[in-house]
């Protein structure tokens, strides 16, 4: 097969895993502000891209290894090298994998589903020795149990402190509105987090296929092209807005008041800010969803939907593995040869169209995504339609006479 | 060797500054409560499932938060000495904030 031809379609899946990536994790940072009317949707996920886009150029700090070690790449004595044709197959998994989470409306680690992709494809590539199962273990499962532990307890607990700091007797206005503005600054912080964390990836791949194409020197950073090419992905992503996620995230698990919000935004923000500053990361996902829950519990009054939350918690157990197995699928057939890519390109985008396809029966937008169900919203609209408007002066003469 | 410790530290430390946001912030509406500038905020959108809030109720409520304010018990200079610590409280938490925007990016704090 035709090199520069495998590259190019490493770079193009690079991208449109980098595009899921962006609506997958809207919802992170924007279901919240979005369910609390801190700000209409439409603005909301604006925001959060341009964000998105800003972090991506403003961290220099570039993801050496993709795998982060998971795979032992490298010139090390049982090392294997990683071929375009494996982060290839790697990245069908991730995507595909990225794409049924979101049509279930499940708010999933992307990071981890690239890892369980590459994992995947590094496995038929090179055997199960090609895997560090010790980094897999320290990088990726404790940290999945520990994020959301942690910022739940800190939601928890940023919560009952802003409750118990503005309560105010009974009848008496507590201006807990206010925390609406709070939400605004609160939620576009964690959207810049995201942005200076998760386009890096992308740039990692899209650079380490073409140091291994022998299109750039070894050890040199990205070029500035992908760097601004995995921005706009992932910017362009955020905008479209996972709003499936969102909806998840933002009225799924509990019910989201101003207090509760801004309290969960920034326990998210503190958690990522202070995991990636003392050199592990913790995934995106995993914090929100935690601060969501934890601001659900710590509210009086307030409860937490845990079906949802174990069906969500089931869906992070699955990543992994799911996403391995695909991505060991499509290794599988890039192992025949040139034709078994082409299969695997053609697979792919027939599995890519029909979960769009499948996602058009029940359509969730900005319109519908915090709504409990039309007729609610029907019946409100007619309530304050009905109120105000009077008959018609010509009709009430008609009366008189 | 899974580093127990790290994972520790990041608690306590995310537990601190978010701790330390939300008091601030919470503390300046308070503050602005008691000064008798009630804030009320509609939503930007009534989103049908969380905010139970309709406009009417918003609208509502601001009447209750103005009647309120009329009924303040607090001497004018309380007032403003309540003002300006709810001004001086809502600055420290975006000193807060600005300090994680700082540490967001990497290139003001020389790299990680």
């Amino acid at each position: 097969m035709d090199f520069t031809l495998i590259v190019v379609l490493v770079i193009v899946l690079a991208l449109i895993f980098d595009f899921t990536n962006g609506f997958h994790d809207t919802a992170n940072a924007m279901a919240t502000p979005i369910a609390t009317g801190a700000m209409r949707p439409k603005v909301a996920v604006a925001v959060a891209a341009v964000l998105n886009l800003v972090g991506a150029f403003l961290s220099t700090e570039v993801a050496r290894t993709v795998s982060g070690g998971i795979i032992k790449e490298g010139d090390g004595a049982d090392s294997v090298s990683i071929t375009p044709e494996l982060i290839f197959a790697g990245l069908i998994g991730a995507i595909v994998w990225n794409l049924i989470t979101w049509l279930r409306g499940l708010p999933s680690s992307s990071s981890h589903a690239l890892f369980g992709g590459l994992i995947g494809a590094a496995i038929i590539g090179a055997g199960f020795g090609a895997v560090d199962y010790g980094v897999v273990v320290e990088k990726v499962i404790l940290p999945a149990l520990i994020a959301p532990l942690i910022a739940g307890i800190v939601a928890f607990a940023a919560t009952k402190i802003a409750y118990a700091i503005t309560r105010r007797e009974i009848g008496k206005p507590d201006g807990r509105g206010g925390f609406r503005y709070a939400q605004i600054f609160s939620s576009s912080l964690v959207a810049l987090a995201h942005g200076t964390n998760d386009a890096q990836k992308t740039m990692g791949v899209i650079t380490l296929t073409l140091i291994a194409g022998g299109f750039q020197a070894v050890g040199s950073g990205p070029e500035f092209w992908v760097i601004a090419a995995c921005a706009m992905a992932i910017a362009i992503g955020t905008y479209t807005g996972g709003w499936r996620i969102i909806r998840t995230m933002g009225r799924g698990l509990t019910e989201v008041k101003p207090a509760q919000g801004f309290a969960a935004e920034t326990s998210t923000a503190a958690t990522i800010l202070a995991s990636s500053h003392l050199g592990f990361a913790l995934s995106t996902t995993q914090v929100a969803s935690g601060s969501v829950i934890g601001s659900g519990l710590g509210r009086r009054g307030s409860s937490v939907r845990w079906g949802m939350a174990g069906k969500i918690a089931l869906g992070w157990v699955l990543t992994l593995p799911a996403s391995a197995i695909m991505g060991a699928f499509a290794a599988g057939l890039a192992h025949i040869g040139p034709i078994g890519i082409i299969l695997d390109a053609v697979i792919g985008a027939v599995v890519i169209a029909g979960i769009f396809w499948w996602s058009r029966r029940e359509k969730v937008s900005h319109h519908n995504a915090l709504n409990i169900n039309d007729i609610d919203d029907a019946g409100r609209v007619v309530k304050i339609r009905k109120t105000p408007r009077k008959p018609p002066r010509q009709d009430r003469k008609k009366v008189a006479l | 060797m899974i580093d127990w410790a790290a994972f520790l530290v990041v608690a306590v430390a995310s537990l601190v500054a978010a701790a330390i946001v939300v008091s601030l912030y919470a503390f300046g509406l308070r503050l602005m409560t008691t000064a008798g500038r009630i804030p009320v905020v509609e939503p930007a959108e009534f989103t049908g499932a969380i905010t139970i809030l309709t406009q009417k109720q918003a609208q509502k409520e601001a009447k209750r938060a103005r009647k309120a304010a009329k009924a303040n018990p607090l001497s004018p200079g309380q007032k403003r000495l309540a003002l300006i610590s709810a001004y001086v409280c809502f600055v420290l938490c975006a000193g807060a904030v600005l300090y994680g925007v700082y540490l967001v990016i990497p290139a003001l704090h020389g790299g990680s």
